[in-house]
């Protein structure tokens, strides 16, 4: 078939409006922030509906050309997981399809498609008195439903029951072009039959006995197209109290954290290095400097909360409850004056921004994370430090009900330095690979690191992957090359 | 069917002498359980209490051990049934080609990691060990509404999960980290960290990118079908109050020194639109231990043990649509304002606590609801229960099946096959403050009395009709070809995709897939 053929094909799923193989379209597809080789893809589409992601998947497989989804299309993207590996790849803007399915308050669920930012939702659910688990601080123009499904960190432990949460139920097209409906949205009946019932699509598991939302979790887009999701959602409290504490060692944090997490005493729950923290409540270089200068090196931030009519009760009992236990823990000492203002600190905790934090310092960075145990926290920190002695951000995000953390290392570079930028490409890969060899699981590898990542682990599990991967994807047609998947 | 000498003997060189056996008697001891008579005559089957003989029993000691022999299987052809602590009929083969891996020589706690919220437990480690292991570290564990007797290993990984703690505890399927993994081909697999060549550790289990765990389990558990899981992390939460534990006296009437810091609440709500009302505000609260709708018959059998005093409650039994809340705190501060928000809670909603006024409980009910022990006194009625339903959402869909239920109830109450409840007899849970709920019908029945099991069996196959028809959620017992067959053309066919990953894991079929999905339709 030749090429005008398939682009024929394509106009007629899509529309001629929404597929496009002019070179400057397609070349805003052909790279990232990270340091994957470029690629552009053959052609992008704008799916507005479903069955136009089923027909293309159908194509997809008769024809063998390879489809990668992407959600958002405005604002950079980051780990080289969406650029293309094969020729033939067509691209799969799914931000057209941007509509919030549903905002239920008694169940405390938001449906939303792949399309819907963290810019658009997060007022709609304030307006009603819901809010997000969101991710440290995200930008605006990202989808939600594509951080959940990264299983990005949310920063509220306590409310993080499942490393999936806050993902709930999908409809997701498998890469054969297979509709599906993973939880409770199986059925029996449909969403609408369902729904009479009062079913909200709240049970991410199953259907049955097998939970198929957490391999398409993780998956960068190699294993289905997500349609639709829901997420869990939580109520937004009355009061909010913010605790800044900071020190110059970071042991006597890690310590407090783990009392906060372990009885369930705060919401919001995070360390953060002075960089990091500078980063996220200034504007430019400068405050961001002239901030970090002014803090200690380590702060840990907690917010605790009340709600309705008893809430300062509650703050009075947390806030008690606390002083105890840092008076137990034998840490008066530390500092929690409040150099950084309260609101600023809310604000980077429950909103979206439109100017990405991580960008602000000098343009450019690289993030390595991954996650550990408490226990091995202060030994990576060593492990980068030592490699990297300035323009390190350091954030470390207890998760998943404080049962592991994650650690993110931001290393920050100014793009358009060539010297600059080469240096940090051999940082990120030598100390990535340290950080593998001393025992970080990477458990969400990107890019170039991926290979590497595999290397490191059972082969039996990359083995059963790519059993799975046979099973939703047998012509490998979605994003192939990510993760231990053939190209 | 016993195994040819020089089978035997190989199976006998892994394990030893001891731990092997396929003498008649304890073959046939091993094919009984509890509830295996209707299970039995669903099938269309003779409702006996046996299951197929198997042609073995094997005691492993190691993972490596339960590899060995699962790659034996393979060799010779014959299916494996997994069994920690073995209660129910899904430890149960579904053949006589078949050998049952009994776990009990795996019953390590390997670790209690304090600082990490989780331990490590093997197969036969028990519900109470584990938490009288971790109340030494200020913690807890989750436990299914099975009892403390039973294998957290097993509910995390293989069967169902709901406990009575849920609200504060969650689900079992989602408190699993890194997870040790025996294929049905005899691999190894160890899923997330714990699968690092470099120092692996338990504490996460998904990943590098996709989570197995969604092949290893779903609302309920694979029952072996996909393997045997030899060691899990599960998290850990704090004790919910002091851990004093005393207990004095004998069985049944055991008496018990309340710890400080516990309230219990019994309320009746009347109707189960108001019950909704009042389970959705307390749960946005986030301040139960403990959040239960029972029938007024439950509730009356949670506080008895025995049927004489079951028969004493009456009054209880009367209650409509009661809800049961327990309140647990570490501190005076944190007590003080969980009392004031229910007592809040109370006044606004117009609702009657009868705790400390029209009853009080014994205090070994406050034992027992600590140590997730309160399922078992459905047993106290006819000798034998089981529930029906199972499904899982909101707290509205698990209340239309409720009320959906009665009269079907009724019609199988009134033949006099099962125990009357007024059809109401249900129990729903909250998870995680109320982020999902799900409810089951424990039904109670004789099953020396073979009406009473043709009964139940009738009843529970209209039952899960009617979640079918009336769209009211996949039930409990959705496990096995015939019933996978059933719900999957109305639940995005899923059965197909259930039995391709059977397919792929398990290419000699031989994990017993009796309460699982055999390979061939037509198997």
């Amino acid at each position: 078939m030749t090429e005008d053929i398939l682009f024929q094909k394509l106009v007629e799923i899509f529309s001629s409006k929404y597929v496009s193989r002019e070179r400057n379209i397609l070349n805003n597809y052909s790279k990232d922030l990270s340091f994957y080789p470029e690629k552009a893809p053959k052609y992008v589409a704008w799916p507005t509906d479903t069955k136009k992601i089923e027909e293309v998947l159908k194509l997809a497989n008769e024809l063998k050309f390879s489809v990668i989804p992407i959600s958002s299309s405005s604002g950079p993207r980051h780990h080289g997981d969406t650029i293309p590996h094969k020729d033939n790849t067509i691209v799969l803007d799914l931000s057209n399809m941007n509509k919030i399915l549903n905002i239920d308050r008694k169940n405390r669920v938001v449906m939303i498609e792949p399309g819907v930012t963290f810019g658009k939702l997060i007022p709609e659910l304030q307006n009603k008195g819901l809010r997000l688990l969101l991710p440290l601080h995200p930008r605006d123009s990202k989808s939600v439903l594509t951080s959940a499904l990264e299983r990005e960190p949310i920063t509220i432990p306590r409310y993080h029951w499942d490393s999936s949460d806050p993902l709930l139920c999908t409809e997701v097209f498998f890469g054969t072009g297979d509709l599906f409906r993973t939880g409770t949205a199986a059925g029996p009946g449909t969403i609408k039959e369902q729904q009479a019932t009062g079913q909200a699509q709240v049970n991410p598991m199953g259907p049955t006995q097998f939970s198929p939302f957490r391999v398409i979790q993780g998956a960068q887009g190699s294993l289905g197209v997500v349609t639709w999701a829901t997420l869990k959602l939580e109520l937004i409290p009355t009061i909010q109290k913010v605790v800044h504490i900071q020190s110059d060692t970071i042991p006597e944090l890690l310590n407090l954290q783990h009392e906060l997490i372990k009885y369930r005493l705060c919401n919001e729950l995070l360390i953060l290095n002075n960089l990091n923290l500078a980063c996220l409540v200034k504007k430019n270089a400068q405050e961001i400097t002239e901030l970090k200068n002014k803090i200690k090196r380590w702060n840990l931030l907690y917010i605790i909360a009340g709600r309705g009519k008893l809430a300062e009760d509650k703050i009075s009992y947390l806030e008690g409850d606390i002083r105890d236990i840092i008076g137990d823990l034998g840490l008066k000492g530390l500092i929690s004056e409040n150099i950084i203002n309260d609101n600023d600190i809310l604000q980077v905790l429950s909103q979206a921004t439109p100017d990405p934090w991580r960008l602000k310092l000098k343009g450019g960075y690289q993030d390595i994370f991954f996650l550990t145990s408490f226990e091995k926290i202060t030994e990576f920190i060593s492990i980068v430090e030592k490699e990297v002695p300035q323009d390190l951000g350091i954030y470390i995000q207890p998760i998943n009900q404080g049962t592991s953390y994650h650690c993110e290392f931001d290393l920050y570079y100014d793009p358009s330095n060539d010297a600059e930028k080469t240096n940090i490409k051999e940082k990120f890969l030598k100390i990535s690979t340290n950080l593998m060899d001393s025992g970080a699981f990477f458990n969400r590898p990107y890019g170039i690191l991926t290979k590497e990542v595999y290397k490191r682990h059972d082969d039996s599990t990359q083995t059963a992957l790519k059993k799975v991967k046979k099973i939703f994807d047998p012509n490998n047609v979605l994003n192939p090359g990510v993760l231990c998947f053939d190209e | 069917m016993v195994l040819e000498n020089e089978i035997f003997k190989d199976f006998e060189d892994i394990v030893g002498k001891n731990n092997i056996n396929d003498g008649k008697v304890i073959t046939t001891a091993y094919a009984y359980n509890w509830c295996m008579e209707f299970f039995n005559y669903m099938e269309d089957k003779e409702p006996s209490p046996f299951s197929s003989i198997p042609k073995a029993v094997i005691l492993p000691a190691s993972t490596e051990e339960v590899a060995e022999i699962i790659k034996l299987c393979n060799k010779y052809g014959i299916k494996f049934k997994a069994q920690s602590t073995g209660l129910g009929p899904w430890n149960q083969p579904s053949t006589d080609n078949c050998i049952i891996v009994d776990l009990r020589r795996m019953n390590k706690l390997v670790k209690i990691d304090e600082k990490n919220l989780y331990a490590v437990i093997e197969p036969y480690v028990s519900g109470a060990q584990l938490q009288v292991e971790a109340m030494k570290y200020g913690l807890n564990c989750h436990m299914p509404g099975a009892g403390p007797h039973v294998s957290p290993l097993a509910s995390a990984t293989s069967m169902a999960g709901p406990g009575f703690t849920s609200p504060s505890t969650g689900h079992s399927a989602r408190n699993v980290l890194g997870v040790e993994w025996v294929l049905p081909t005899g691999d190894i697999m160890r899923l997330g960290a714990i699968g690092l060549k470099k120092k692996p550790d338990w504490y996460n289990g998904d990943g590098p990118g996709p989570s197995l765990r969604g092949i290893m389990r779903g609302w309920v558990g694979a029952k072996s079908g996909i393997g045997v899981f030899t060691k899990v992390a599960v998290k850990l939460f704090p004790y919910p109050c002091s851990t004093d534990f005393t207990i004095t006296g004998k069985s049944p009437n055991y008496g018990f020194k309340i710890p400080k810091y516990l309230r219990l609440y019994v309320m009746d709500c009347k109707t189960y639109e108001f019950l909704e009302e009042v389970m959705l505000k307390v749960d946005e609260e986030e301040i139960s231990f403990m959040c239960s709708h029972l029938s007024g018959s439950g509730l009356a059998a949670i506080f008895s043990n025995s049927l004489q005093g079951l028969i004493g409650k009456a009054k209880l039994a009367q209650l409509k649509v009661p809800i049961v809340i327990l309140i647990t705190a570490r501190t005076d501060r944190e007590f003080d304002y969980k009392q004031k928000v229910m007592d809040n809670l109370i006044q606004e909603l117009n609702i009657k606590d009868i705790i400390g006024k029209s009853y009080s409980p014994e205090p070994v009910f406050y034992a027992e609801a600590l140590r997730s022990n309160l399922g078992l006194h459905g047993f106290i009625t006819t000798g034998s229960f089981q529930s029906s339903k199972g499904g899982s959402d909101t707290a509205a869909v698990c209340l239309l099946s409720t009320k959906m239920n009665i009269p079907l109830k009724m019609e199988y109450i009134k033949s006099g096959a099962i125990g009357n409840d007024s059809g109401k007899g249900v129990w729903m849970t909250s998870y995680e403050s109320g982020h999902y709920y799900h409810m089951e019908s424990p039904t109670m029945f004789d099953q020396t009395d073979d009406h009473s099991v043709k009964g139940m069996a009738e009843y529970m196959e209209a039952s899960n009709q009617l979640d079918l028809l009336k769209h009211l959620g996949a039930p409990f017992f959705v496990e096995g070809t015939q019933m996978h067959e059933l719900f999957g053309p109305h639940m995005s066919n899923y059965h197909i995709w259930l039995r391709k990953i059977k397919q792929a894991f398990d290419p000699n079929n031989i994990a017993d897939s009796g309460f699982y999905i055999s390979p061939h339709s037509k198997e």
